[in-house]
């Protein structure tokens, strides 16, 4: 397809010298989005490389973002080198959060295969015993169970909610550690889990607290709510942030 | 776990005794197998109003000390976190019941928690009493690097001995490991790993170079023919204090230990401390934030120990320095998008280094300016050094790219150093045929 062009609105100037990184700042932003919204723990995705893109900035200081990047399974099988491609048009508000994503990516697993997995993993995390009393994956030695692996990777995709929504054209966020189960049910038809996570936002190298509530069913629109602790920082106006969300059906979603 | 013990004793004792008593303490539990926390509670109180902060502070006034703050008060609104020894729950309690401050227990027990954290480290950790049976895969606590460098130290004697170039904050002792066939006052070169406690895969990696060297010595060319004529100094845990805190408390601690009278947050970024660029955009002057750069150039121990080693010693030609994640080989600036003079040198070098790293296990690094490639970062180490004169001032950034992050796993750590050692290896090569 072609490229899309940009705002038509006078007030927008094409940057043609990028703000360093801006690029992989949208990349991580439409990706978290699209773990997010798709709702698959099986089919999580990272990025692999930008390929291209454009930005136009406005008085505002607000940013579009037009572009193209590649990304991998988060999850690799034994020698897996599935490569995805996706574009996407990201809308950065000037540091507020909850940049504007539009997000297209090539397949790279048949849908029968991902709900299959989907399915798969909804059942051993149904059979899992109560993890409660697990205090933080990975461990200090980054080492994750095999058997709890599940929890770590439907934590992922909750913190994906959050930090789609944090992520600006300055900040970036990683999930470092899962550091506690506060509530796992299963008893019912879906996944409710309540936990906390570390976030480590990069640019200013803190760490995150966020306390996540997700409900999940494979197939079914995930539902999310969060509460984050700013960073120990007295001065700066960080406080507590909330956000919830259902995400609509996957019809958005192009498979 | 968040939170950041204030060193275990009530800041309401002056400095001289606090440090005796923990220096102390530190003998007492290596002695008698670590102090006992059993029933203590961590206790989160949020203060309405500048009255209700101030009834906290009068707790922590109390003699004999009844709580000890891991989050100080500070203004309202912000949590304060506060340890309350067994024997006194009741009394503080009744005191925040009484005063209308809510709260709510964080850790219902600290000791069960240490004891967990002591059981899942045991699982994975090994008493090591030669280096021969040392696990070079795994990571390893502050005792156990101490204890494998004397053995080390001990095994290697023709080629390696041990320096000690200042104590810590919490006054533990700074080594530095020397690798040298003789002469006096050769040319040099630094590495450092470690400035970061909670980059833990590059300790693991300064353990495994050590091990390289010596391996490598007599056998690999560029080694043997650089240590003909110059040595070369590596500090494994640069910062201790940090390293230590997390082991015991907090995993993802990235400062030292430092703290100054009056305020509430604990630790400078050793990596904002130095005198270049010191206090500029890429650095907080807030003690709080994990990039403080503390109140001027070198006021850390950590910091001033390295610097004046280096200085006094006047003739090192090479400075590497380690950190993680990220995968990426950089030189000076971080505090200025300006290049540097030698910058096509450096590019160059920093291109084929990364190939060589390439070459080992196929990872991909970046490769450029600090400022450019990474952020812009003032005070930092490598600035420093490109300004003392040191010309080949690298930076690395280890595996990987956040999937871990920090918590790399332990059976990355030796693909890690494998990689890493080629791209240092391509770098003293460069320094050993462009003397200065």
């Amino acid at each position: 397809a072609a490229a899309p062009e940009g705002p038509q609105d006078s007030a927008w100037q094409r940057d043609s010298e990028l703000p360093h990184g801006l690029l992989q700042q949208a990349a991580r932003a439409a990706l978290h989005f699209f773990n997010f919204r798709a709702g698959s723990p099986s089919a999580l995705r990272v990025l692999a490389a930008v390929q291209q893109g454009r930005a136009w900035i406005n008085s505002k200081k607000e940013c579009q973002v037009d572009l193209e990047f590649t990304t991998e399974h988060y999850n690799p099988e034994e020698g897996e080198e599935r490569l995805g491609n996706c574009s996407a048009q990201v809308f950065f508000k000037n540091e507020k959060p909850r940049p504007t994503i539009n997000v297209t990516c090539t397949r790279f697993m048949e849908k029968s295969k991902r709900q299959q997995e989907d399915y798969l993993l909804y059942k051993h995390m149904k059979q899992l015993k109560d993890p409660l009393d697990v205090i933080s994956i990975p461990d200090s030695h980054g080492h994750i169970d095999p058997s709890l692996r599940p929890i770590w990777d439907l934590a992922f995709l909750g913190s994906s909610y959050v930090m789609w929504e944090k992520t600006t054209q300055f900040l970036h966020y990683y999930m470092a550690q899962l550091s506690s189960v506060k509530q796992w049910k299963t008893d019912e038809d879906a996944i409710d889990f309540d936990y906390t996570v570390l976030l480590h936002e990069f640019s200013t190298q803190e760490i995150i607290s966020c306390r996540i509530h997700l409900v999940w069913h494979p197939n079914k629109p995930l539902k999310v709510k969060y509460h984050c602790q700013g960073p120990q920082a007295p001065e700066e106006a960080s406080g507590i942030e909330e956000g919830s969300a259902a995400a609509p059906t996957t019809g958005l979603i192009n498979y | 776990m968040q939170g950041a013990p204030a060193g275990g004793w009530g800041p309401g004792l002056p400095a001289v005794d606090r440090r005796t008593l923990l220096v102390c303490s530190f003998i007492l539990a290596a002695a008698l197998g670590q102090m006992n926390f059993t029933g203590d509670q961590v206790l989160r109180i949020l203060a309405q109003n500048e009255m209700q902060l101030s009834l906290l502070r009068d707790l922590e006034g109390l003699k004999p000390q009844k709580v000890d703050f891991w989050r100080g008060p500070a203004r309202p609104s912000l949590p304060v976190d506060m340890r309350v020894p067994f024997s006194e729950l009741k009394d503080v309690k009744d005191y925040l019941e009484s005063h209308g401050l809510a709260y709510s227990v964080m850790i219902e027990d600290i000791q069960v928690l240490l004891d967990q954290e002591r059981e899942a480290m045991a699982k994975s950790r090994r008493l090591e009493r030669s280096t021969s049976s040392f696990s070079y895969s795994s990571y390893h606590t502050l005792e156990e690097i101490y204890s494998w460098i004397d053995s080390f130290v001990t095994e290697h004697a023709d080629l390696v001995s041990k320096i000690q170039i200042g104590h810590s904050f919490e006054n533990r002792s700074i080594l530095v490991l020397k690798f040298s066939t003789g002469g006096s006052e050769r040319q040099a070169i630094w590495i450092d790993t470690g400035i970061h406690s909670r980059e833990w895969v590059t300790h693991a990696t300064g353990i495994w170079i050590a091990k390289q060297i010596v391996s490598d010595h007599g056998k690999d060319y560029i080694l043997t023919s650089l240590l003909n004529t110059m040595d070369i100094f590596l500090e494994i845990v640069s910062n201790p204090d940090g390293f230590a805190f997390t082991h015991s408390m907090n995993r993802l601690w990235r400062k030292n230990k430092s703290n100054q009278p009056g305020i509430a947050c604990i630790g400078v970024d050793l990596n904002r401390n130095w005198r270049s660029g010191f206090g500029g955009n890429g650095s907080k002057d807030n003690p709080c934030s994990e990039t403080y750069h503390g109140p001027y150039p070198h006021s850390e121990p950590e910091v001033s120990a390295i610097a004046n080693f280096i200085t006094a010693h006047g003739n090192i030609k090479a400075l590497i320095s380690i950190h993680s994640y990220s995968q990426m080989l950089m030189y000076p600036y971080g505090h200025s998008l300006e290049p540097i003079s030698n910058q096509e040198e450096l590019y160059n070098l920093a291109k084929r280094a990364v190939q060589a790293l390439y070459e080992v296990h196929g990872i991909k690094y970046l490769y450029g300016s600090i400022s450019t490639t990474l952020y812009v970062a003032s005070g930092i180490t490598v600035d420093w050094a490109y300004d003392s004169g040191i010309k080949y001032s690298f930076s690395f950034e280890l595996r990987d790219t956040g999937r871990y992050g920090f918590l790399l796993p332990a059976t990355q750590i030796i693909p890690t150093a494998q990689e890493t050692w080629m791209a240092i290896r391509t770098i003293l090569k460069h320094t050993l045929r462009h003397p200065y």
